[in-house]
């Protein structure tokens, strides 16, 4: 052990990482690791477990592309959910940023209104969701309405900080110029704050998908959550796992395709 | 509340202005909770409705719940499988993040495998936990111990990834052992990020549980929920709901107080 330490005065921690271990880089043991979990899988789900449990990978694979060349399938149950998951996220990107805008603006309102907005997430929303059948009924409106205040939040947090991020010089600045408050917010506090709120709308969508999939999932009568739910119910497990392998799918599109279009924006990535 | 930027909260006044002080800080949130209790109140009255409840209706069928010696089992249930949940994803979170965190290369190799799985709404895979625990507590805990685990596991992982490399040029022109350096510069400068991460793990935990009580369970505070949707008892939905906010919010103040500790010790 001496003699290979010895041999670089540098200890390890301090080196830097090797750019590939035994000849791999490290999107390559990505893959590696990843194809290893899903052969497991599906040597487990062929060989080992019941097939009540889980099924073959590739059968999830297989039943997931026919669902998707199903009409039925397509619009009440995928068309439906993306719908709502659509209006959530604009109504939740477009209160949270108007309602951080109001506390920023209004120092009062701000010290009234923060508390609540920091144990916001500590408190599972969801507990209001039977509240909101019980209004609205099981159609689309309480699932649209919840997720939209589940996903106000975290959009309102960061809009937040980001408004009160900007440098004092910046608004001397400002001050000088005799900026008008339009002027002020297009020029100023809009582009200073622009990397928070960009964080914020990634989180927004993400947080959004998550409510109204789990509001279907658990009271709804329609949608891809209700799907995957129902096929749970009746031991329809190739369908259950197809309808997750969906989700998948659909989440991690969402999640890379919204970082790919608002870094853009993100300055201060540049 | 308790997260007032230091320039506010640090300079020490006579204790008048102080009590000046925390009026300004105490009583805007506290009128915004007694404006939002009116306006329940108002509304319920305006609405008259059968299935719409005011607060003293809520909370009377609360205390006639808790009175219920099933009610408080199932509360207790609840309260249990939360704490073994988050305990566990907590410990198990840190350490695994903090291993991973100290090899570079496999944790860029591992990570963005967390990130993909972290970004799928959890709730979906609930059923593959009924499937491999059955349905019951196992599932129940084991479901809400993943919702916590991997955002902590990614927060200590993150952390420990990102030790100032000023630190580390120090401890080795020392000669710092491995274990030492771990336990004297990499623990202290990971702690406040972890403090942050069970602060917020807490209530996806909560969350979590809930969740799952709510989809399948024959106990717990979720059940309860959705017990009374099926029987439309909207003021006993209402007192279950104050009752998750109250149970709710000490832990998160606690967790914030041990944040801001942590941080003023450790952090930056």
């Amino acid at each position: 052990m001496s003699t290979t330490e010895r041999s670089s005065v540098v200890p390890g921690y301090l080196r830097p990482a090797p750019a590939t271990s035994l000849g791999l880089p490290a999107w390559g043991w990505t893959v590696v690791i990843l194809v290893a979990a899903l052969v497991a899988v599906d040597i487990a789900a062929r060989f080992f477990a019941s097939p009540l449990d889980i099924v073959p990978v590739s059968d999830m694979f297989f039943t997931a592309l026919r669902l998707l060349t199903d009409t039925d399938f397509l619009v009440d149950a995928l068309g439906r959910t993306l719908g709502i998951i659509v209006v959530a996220f604009v109504l939740s990107s477009v209160t949270g940023v108007a309602a951080a805008y109001v506390l920023w603006r209004f120092e009062l309102w701000d010290r009234a209104f923060q508390p609540y907005l920091n144990v916001y997430y500590a408190v599972p929303t969801f507990a209001l969701y039977p509240i909101m059948v019980v209004l609205f009924g099981a159609g689309v409106a309480p699932i649209a309405i919840l997720s939209t205040i589940f996903a106000f939040g975290v959009v309102a947090l960061n809009a937040r900080t980001g408004f009160n991020a900007v440098s004092p010089i910046v608004t001397k600045l400002g001050t000088t110029l005799m900026l008008s408050r339009w002027q002020y917010f297009r020029s100023i506090l809009l582009p200073y704050a622009l990397p928070n709120i960009v964080t914020g709308l990634k989180l927004g969508l993400s947080y959004a998908i998550i409510s109204v999939l789990a509001s279907e999932f658990i009271l709804s009568t329609q949608g891809l959550g209700h799907f995957i739910s129902i096929a749970y119910d009746s031991f329809d497990i190739a369908d259950m796992y197809a309808g997750i392998l969906v989700v998948a799918a659909i989440a991690l599109i969402a999640t890379f395709g919204i970082s790919a279009a608002l870094n853009r924006f993100d300055w201060r990535r540049r | 509340m308790a997260t007032l930027p230091p320039t506010i909260a640090a300079p020490a006044v006579a204790p008048r202005r102080r009590g000046v002080h925390t009026a300004r800080r105490v009583v805007p949130p506290l009128v915004v909770a007694v404006l939002a209790v009116v306006i329940w109140w108002v509304s319920a009255v305006v609405a008259d409705s059968l299935i719409f409840p005011t607060p003293l209706e809520a909370m009377r069928s609360l205390v006639a719940d808790l009175g219920n010696p099933d009610f408080r089992a199932n509360v207790l249930d609840s309260l249990r499988i939360l704490v073994l949940a988050f305990l566990g994803s907590t410990i198990v979170g840190s350490l695994l993040g903090l291993a991973l965190g100290l090899t570079p290369f496999w944790a860029r190799t591992v990570v963005p495998i967390f990130y993909a799985i972290n970004s799928i709404p959890k709730i979906v895979l609930y059923p593959i936990f009924l499937s491999f625990l059955g349905i019951g507590e196992l599932s129940r805990a084991g479901f809400a111990f993943y919702a916590a685990f991997i955002p902590m596991f990614l927060v200590a992982v993150e952390s420990t990834a990102s030790v100032q490399r000023i630190h580390l040029k120090m401890a080795a022109s020392l000669q710092v052992s491995w274990p030492r350096l771990v336990r004297q510069i990499v623990v202290p400068s990971v702690l406040p990020s972890l403090a942050t991460g069970m602060r917020m793990t807490f209530g996806l935990a909560f969350l979590g549980l809930l969740l799952a009580e709510m989809f399948s369970a024959s106990s717990g505070i979720g059940y309860e929920l959705l017990r009374n949707v099926s029987l439309i008892r909207m003021e006993n939905i209402m007192g279950t709901v104050v009752l998750i906010l109250v149970m709710a919010l000490p832990p998160t103040m606690a967790l914030q107080w041990l944040e801001n500790r942590v941080t003023s010790k450790y952090g930056g």
